[in-house]
């Protein structure tokens, strides 16, 4: 306990260690991707070697280890650690490691972690699955106790930073992928697309991926052709959908909402006269035509049709470059988003480092919350993972949401009563405060 | 009194109206919902200003122009109100809102002390008459903004370029959805105003029919709507044509409630 405290005296360092697509390229990167079995033993070498804190992140983009080192144990030799640990685990060159990786410290580091958490720094830029990559990695490294009061506060700043540019910029809004443009399209046209149907000609790759999209909107008919109709029924039972022969394309027309098209066949399966005797047929309720097939299956002229829609893979292309270019004008107003909250937080971090008082009730209290939730593990018998994160996440927030409310007391009004009584409600003892003191004095 | 409650209400209109303008730049749920209990409060003073000034009064406040613009901006909110409880449709809030509290400040410009009621009005014709026709003629009047917004919204889609600010508009079928709504609500209220209009008439002017422009109009504008309607059902006309339609009929309401008193004179000129 009183170790703790004497360590959180000295100044805390947050480190990030790591590669991305941007420094690696894939070769490197394949080789140095953890998997999940490999987290928590490369999490256990690290708390063996003194590394208090540590998080380790690892998408097929990017391997980046945080760490928090304090002054006596310095960055520069966890590192060198860390490098030693990298050359055996995964049995790479030191020299890979000195030109692929980078190192940031401090200000840096958290700046960085934000960056990626928000999607800034991923290969997409804005995608939103980096987000639940990095929660992901958190709440691993929080239940293998590999996190403590710093990477806490950081991570939990992090999700904070990255919902507020969700919220605050558009970065995240325009899909950029085929499937997902056709989605966000229909929507334009429909609205909820759970009463839809949808016609699909082709059995392809292509088709198989962009049904997966639309199946999770949960459409009420999915009908399948192909040329090869075992083709068909094999993607039907794959997607649970109905297969239909090809020539029933001009009946099944009047009864779906949309139809998505990529067959390699040469000429046009769709041409307009079908299209408008097929408009009288569903009392032009709306149709919306996605032809992904190169050459196209449908006719272009089509789309001049009344209550007819249709995008080509051109279009879907050209619309994808728009919003890429919109995610780039965001991404300027994320970058502020994120300049501003690293000013706070280094501006927090650097007032909890001069107060002794602070960091002793921070512990008293996680000591306190940890025991307890301990306690409660063992009463409760059947808790499956989820909870148990779940309600480790709970109990910190609670904690910190609790404690905050007196550090910024002791903060803002420093004076000796008010510290006083707080030295009395957590306990702090002259016995520490000497220690404090001759800690002081040491440095 | 009631004008205390009018101007309090208009005051709950702006400041919605600053909510539903900001809501436009920042895409924030709180701005929106402060907006939309804005509205209400004010629809809900709004409401208590005209039944303070039916009490005052003794008659229906329908029979001025600020008496008229007043109930029909009310009409309006009402109307938008109901259709945001079905329909998620805040960003039309930013069309509505504005243009409510233009109607409702031009209506303060007007004289509003109350008067005596002209002996030709004083009939249980006057709230029936007018609640049916304004009531009609609001809804048309939100259909209007609804068909613009679903002309713009379906040009994006078919020329394949969006506005951004496109990403939050409603979806065409639901855009479709609400004119269709408007449509067979609006209709009623409409046939049933000129009906008890033609009643009224020929208890106070005598003959039921004597092609008064007011009358005339209103008459051209029942067919543009029955043609839209007849359209609709038996050939399926939906979409761009029902929005043009209903463009084009709107522009008939305007020259059937505003024109005419405006312009034409005639026997139905009280406000």
């Amino acid at each position: 306990m009183t170790s703790d405290i004497l360590l959180l005296e000295k100044n805390m360092h947050i480190n990030v260690f790591g590669l991305n697509h941007n420094t690696a390229p894939i070769e490197i990167r394949e080789k140095l991707y953890c998997s999940e079995s490999d987290v928590p033993v490369i999490l256990k070498k690290l708390k063996d070697w003194g590394l208090y804190e540590s998080v380790v992140i690892s998408t097929c983009n990017r391997t980046e280890i945080y760490f928090c080192s304090d002054d006596s144990n310095n960055s520069e030799e966890s590192i060198k650690k860390i490098d030693a640990f990298l050359m055996e685990h995964f049995g790479v060159a030191l020299d890979w490691l000195k030109n692929y990786t980078y190192r940031f410290c401090d200000e840096e580091a958290y700046r960085h972690l934000f960056l990626v958490a928000s999607g800034l720094d991923s290969m997409v830029i804005g995608e939103p699955q980096i987000l639940g990559q990095v929660k992901d990695a958190y709440r691993m490294a929080t239940f293998h106790n590999t996190t403590g009061f710093f990477l806490d506060k950081a991570f939990h700043k992090t999700f904070n930073v990255a919902k507020r540019i969700r919220t605050e910029t558009r970065i995240g809004y325009n899909p950029l992928s085929i499937s997902s443009m056709a989605i966000e399209l229909s929507k334009k046209i429909f609205g909820e697309l759970n009463r839809k149907k949808i016609l699909v000609i082709g059995a392809g790759e292509m088709c198989e991926i962009a049904l997966k999209y639309f199946k999770k909107e949960g459409l009420t008919g999915i009908f399948i052709t192909n040329r090869t109709f075992q083709h068909a029924q094999k993607l039907a039972e794959d997607i649970t959908g109905i297969p239909c022969p090809l020539q029933d394309i001009p009946d099944l027309l009047t009864k779906v909402d949309m139809v998505l098209s990529s067959t390699g066949s040469e000429k046009p399966i769709i041409d307009k006269e079908l299209v408008v005797s097929i408009m009288k047929k569903r009392k032009n309720r709306p149709l919306f035509f996605i032809d992904i097939a190169m050459p196209r299956d449908i006719d272009p002229e089509v789309n001049h049709i009344e209550n007819v829609y249709l995008y080509d893979i051109d279009d879907l292309k050209g619309l994808s470059q728009q919003h890429l270019s919109d995610r780039l004008k965001e991404s300027e107003k994320a970058h502020t988003i994120i300049e501003e909250e690293v000013v706070k937080f280094s501006h927090w971090l650097e007032q909890l480092e001069k107060n002794p008082l602070i960091t002793h009730i921070i512990d008293v209290v996680e000591e306190t919350r940890s025991n307890e939730l301990k306690r409660m593990m063992q009463k409760m018998k059947y808790v499956d993972e989820e909870t148990l994160r779940n309600m480790d996440l709970l109990t910190r927030s609670i904690v910190n949401k609790l404690i905050h409310r007196h550090i910024s007391l002791i903060r803002q009004n420093g004076s000796p009563s008010l510290l006083e009584i707080m030295k009395q409600l957590f306990k702090f003892e002259e016995e520490n405060e000497k220690e404090m003191d001759s800690g002081n004095e040491g440095k | 009194m009631n004008i205390y409650f009018f101007y309090i209400s208009l005051f709950f209109y702006l400041l919605s109206t600053a909510c539903y303008l900001l809501f436009l730049t920042m895409n924030r749920n709180i701005i929106e919902k402060f907006g939309h209990y804005s509205l209400f409060s004010g629809f809900c003073i709004h409401f208590l200003a005209t039944l303070v000034r039916y009490f005052n009064a003794g008659y229906t406040p329908i029979t001025n122009i600020y008496e008229s613009l007043s109930f029909f901006s009310l009409c309006i909110a009402g109307f938008f109100l109901y259709l945001k409880r079905i329909y998620r449709i805040e960003i039309i809030g930013c069309i509505i809102l504005p243009i409510l509290s233009v109607l409702l400040i031009w209506a303060s410009t007007f004289p509003t002390e109350i008067r005596p009621l002209p002996p030709v009005l004083k009939s249980y014709w006057l709230p029936i008459h007018t609640i049916f026709s304004f009531v009609g003629n609001a809804i048309f009047f939100i259909s209007f903004f609804i068909s613009l917004l679903y002309l713009v919204v379906e040009r994006g889609i078919k020329k394949k370029k969006f506005p951004s600010i496109a990403t939050r508009f409603p979806s065409l079928e639901t855009l479709d959805l609400i004119n269709y709504r408007c449509m067979s609500y609006g209709f009623p209220f409409l046939t049933v105003g000129i009906i008890t209009g033609s009643i009224w008439a020929s208890v106070a002017w005598g003959s039921y029919w004597s092609w008064d422009p007011k009358e005339t109009w209103s008459l051209v504008t029942w067919i543009v709507y029955a043609i839209l309607i007849h359209n609709r059902l038996a050939i399926g006309w939906r979409g761009r044509k029902t929005a043009y339609m209903m463009i084009i009929g709107f522009f008939f309401i305007l020259i059937t409630f505003l024109g005419v008193n405006f312009f034409a004179g005639g026997l139905h000129s009280y406000i």
